[in-house]
Order: C-alpha cells, then sequence, then structure tokens
C-alpha cells in the first residue's frame, strides 16, 4: 500500500506541484485548502503525513494541530511548510509538535529523501 | 488688565493647547494606523508574489531532477534559468519586504547565544557553489576564544551573507575573498566584535562610499545589470547591524577591491 501524505494548503498551483511531486514518487495524495476539510481527511482517511502550510487564508495551519493529535491510530508526522525562514517560525511550529520546518520551494529530490526517513521513522515507533 | 481677564486668557490658551493636543494624538494614531496597513498590504502582495513563484520553481525542479524523465543537457539549461530566476525574485521580494518593515520600525532582535564560527561557516557553505563556480579562494580567519555572542542569529547572518554575496559578484574570477573576525576596540559601553568582509574585486570610489549604502543604489550601472540586486541589501544589512548597536562602513579604491566592516557590542545573554 502507497503511504498516504495529506498536503494542506490553499493554492492550487502549489498543490499541483507538490502533488506531481510526491504521486510521481510513490505516495497516494488527498490535499485539503482549509482547517476544516483537512480535519476531516484526518478523521476519515487517516494519512501517514501531513505537509502543513501555515498560512491558509485568514487561518492559522497549526491550529489543525489538535485535529491531529485527536487522530486514532498512530498520529501522523506533521511537517511545517513556510515562506518565512525565520527562528521564530521554527520555535512555533516546534512548539506545536511538528516533526520539521521546511522552507518553500522544497528542493524535490530533498523532500522526497526526508519523507523517505519520516515514514521510516514512524514505521519503526 | 484685570485678574478676571488674564484667568479667561489663560482659560482659553489651556483649552486650546488640550485641543491641539487631542489633535496630535490623533495624526500620530493615524501615520502609526497607516504604516501598519502598508507594511500589512507588502506583507500580503509579498505573500501572494512568493506562492505562484514556489510552483514555478517546484515544477522546474521537478523537471530538472528527472523526476518526469530525464531531460537532454540543452533542456536542464533551459529549465535550469527558469529556476535561478524564479530563485532570485524570490531573494528579491524578500528583500523589499525586510526593508519596509524597516521603514515601518517593524523589525525587531530575537537574541540568542550562539559562536559565531558557527554562524561564519553556515554562510560559507550556502556560498560555497558560487565561489567554486567563479574559482575565488575564501579564507576564513577567526580570533581564537571570542566570546559567544548573545545578538539575532539570523540577522548576523543575513548580514555577513549580504556582505560575501557582494563580494562574491563584485570579484573577477579566480580573485580572493575573505571574512574576518576578531576583538573590537573596547569601548565605554564594553566590548565589541569586529568583522571585515573583503575582496580584490572591482571597488568602489571613495566619494561613492556612502552611496552604496543608500536605498535603491548601485554605483555602476553595469555592475548592477551582473548583479540582479534590488539595491536595498547594504541598506537593510545596516539596518540589522544598527538595530545591534553596531557601525557598517567600507574602505576601498577603485580597482583595487573592498573590505566593508561592521561591528557588534557583545552583550550577555541574561
Amino acid at each position: 500500500m502507497l503511504p498516504h501524505i495529506l498536503l494542506v494548503e490553499d493554492n492550487a498551483l502549489v498543490i499541483g506541484a507538490l502533488r506531481l511531486l510526491l504521486e510521481e514518487t510513490g505516495h497516494r495524495v488527498s490535499d485539503a485548502s482549509t482547517i476544516a476539510s483537512a480535519a476531516r481527511v484526518l478523521r476519515d482517511d487517516p494519512p501517514d503525513l501531513v505537509l502543513l502550510d501555515l498560512t491558509l487564508g485568514g487561518e492559522d495551519g497549526l491550529s489543525l494541530m489538535n485535529s491531529v493529535d485527536a487522530t486514532s491510530g498512530v498520529r501522523p508526522i506533521v511537517v511545517a511548510l513556510t515562506g518565512h525562514d525565520d527562528s521564530e517560525t521554527f520555535a512555533r511550529c516546534t512548539a506545536a509538535g511538528c516533526r520539521a520546518v521546511l522552507v518553500k520551494p522544497i528542493a524535490p529530490m530533498k523532500l522526497k529523501g526526508q519523507i523517505a526517513e519520516w515514514l521510516a521513522e514512524r514505521t519503526v515507533v | 488688565m484685570t485678574r478676571a481677564f488674564l484667568d479667561d486668557v489663560s482659560a482659553e490658551r489651556l483649552a486650546a493647547l488640550q485641543e491641539q493636543n487631542l489633535e496630535l494624538s490623533r495624526l500620530v494614531a493615524e501615520l502609526r494606523n497607516e504604516a501598519a496597513l502598508r507594511t500589512q498590504f507588502l506583507s500580503n502582495i509579498s505573500h501572494d508574489l512568493r506562492t505562484p513563484l514556489t510552483a514555478i520553481i517546484t515544477h522546474g525542479e521537478i523537471l530538472r531532477d528527472g523526476i518526469l524523465g530525464e531531460l537532454t543537457s540543452r533542456q536542464k539549461d533551459s529549465v535550469g534559468g527558469i529556476i535561478g530566476g524564479g530563485r532570485q525574485l524570490l531573494d528579491m521580494i524578500g528583500e523589499i519586504l525586510t526593508y519596509a518593515r524597516g521603514v515601518a520600525h517593524q523589525l525587531t532582535l530575537t537574541r540568542t547565544e550562539f559562536s559565531i564560527d558557527s554562524a561564519i561557516e553556515q554562510v560559507c557553505a550556502l556560498n560555497e557553489s558560487l565561489i567554486a563556480k567563479k574559482k575565488l579562494e575564501l579564507t576564513v580567519t577567526i580570533e581564537p576564544s571570542l566570546p559567544a555572542l548573545y545578538a539575532d542569529r539570523d540577522k548576523i547572518s543575513h548580514i555577513l551573507g549580504n556582505l560575501l554575496g557582494n563580494a562574491i559578484d563584485f570579484t573577477l574570477p579566480d580573485g580572493r575573498v575573505w571574512i574576518r573576525c576578531s576583538r573590537g576596540a573596547s569601548t565605554e559601553r564594553g566590548h565589541v566584535l569586529r568583522f571585515e568582509v573583503g575582496d580584490t574585486g572591482i571597488g568602489i570610489a571613495p566619494e561613492h562610499h556612502d552611496l552604496v549604502f543608500r536605498e535603491f543604489a548601485q554605483v555602476d550601472a553595469s555592475a548592477s545589470r551582473q548583479h540582479h540586486g534590488t539595491g536595498l541589501g547594504l541598506a537593510i544589512a545596516r539596518k540589522f547591524v544598527e538595530l545591534h548597536d553596531g557601525r557598517l562602513w567600507v574602505e576601498s579604491m577603485l580597482g583595487q577591491g573592498s573590505r566593508f566592516f561592521f561591528t557588534i557590542p557583545v552583550r550577555s545573554a541574561p
């Protein structure tokens, strides 16, 4: 079974690019552009990994973390996506329980390698 | 003049002054609000510009990395041009936003304690490929046993990255660039670290030393065409240094390379 990745992002162009990359590198992808729709995916079809954009229209991406914690079964790994390369953002995401913070645009081969590592960690746990 | 008349005049003047005071407070609040709105607008625009650029760059990198199949070398070059252009635009948008925040006095320092060795190492690693591409020689000299800095690491790295980036851009192939860090002369306010980022590049005529720190200014149009900057880099670097109560200056002669210096006061973590 292919690993399932939930992509939480509100821009169709970015979803298109990341979906292409993730599907071509052997993942099943769901996408959600709001916290509510992301929470539904977490409940109905729990992913192995969540790629979470921090700015979703007027919503703070990190407000999804409560739903992540409430996921039945193994908690998905959450990786934050942001355009802001600053220590304050990193600290906020780490405190909220994100496994890592990636600054967009993310290098495809790097993302592919890191996802493989995170998913392997999750299998071991 | 009677006492009653004088009392009336004083009361009138007091009322007028109170009214003027209120009006001034209202104007100050309005200006602050306008500055905040302007920064918010720039921040939104910046996000809106960055997002499609992110998609363009990611698509380009998917193609370049052969995820959809191998490209010929000429196709790779062409896609590389799309990616390079996109990344340059991203950097420029970032610079414009930082500058706007500086103008609106919305830049703050997030101080942490860190060793300057690691910050310099990181900046050098980020520029490694550019240095190799131009066949430049980079030397780093750090005085032993320097105290840790209690400063905003991101901003110190930004200053060093900007100065090293300029040194690389404005130095011809096979030239030399260097970073030095040592204890500066102590002042009544305590110790400072003194940084130098130098190069054997095209240099800057003394009459242009002030100009290079001015917003949107580049001394030589042909050099700026190669540099592709916003003309804000050094203005931002100076702002970041001044936020730390330091000083940034240049020593240079046309054709004889440049040496940019800055100082950062050493503070203890609370």
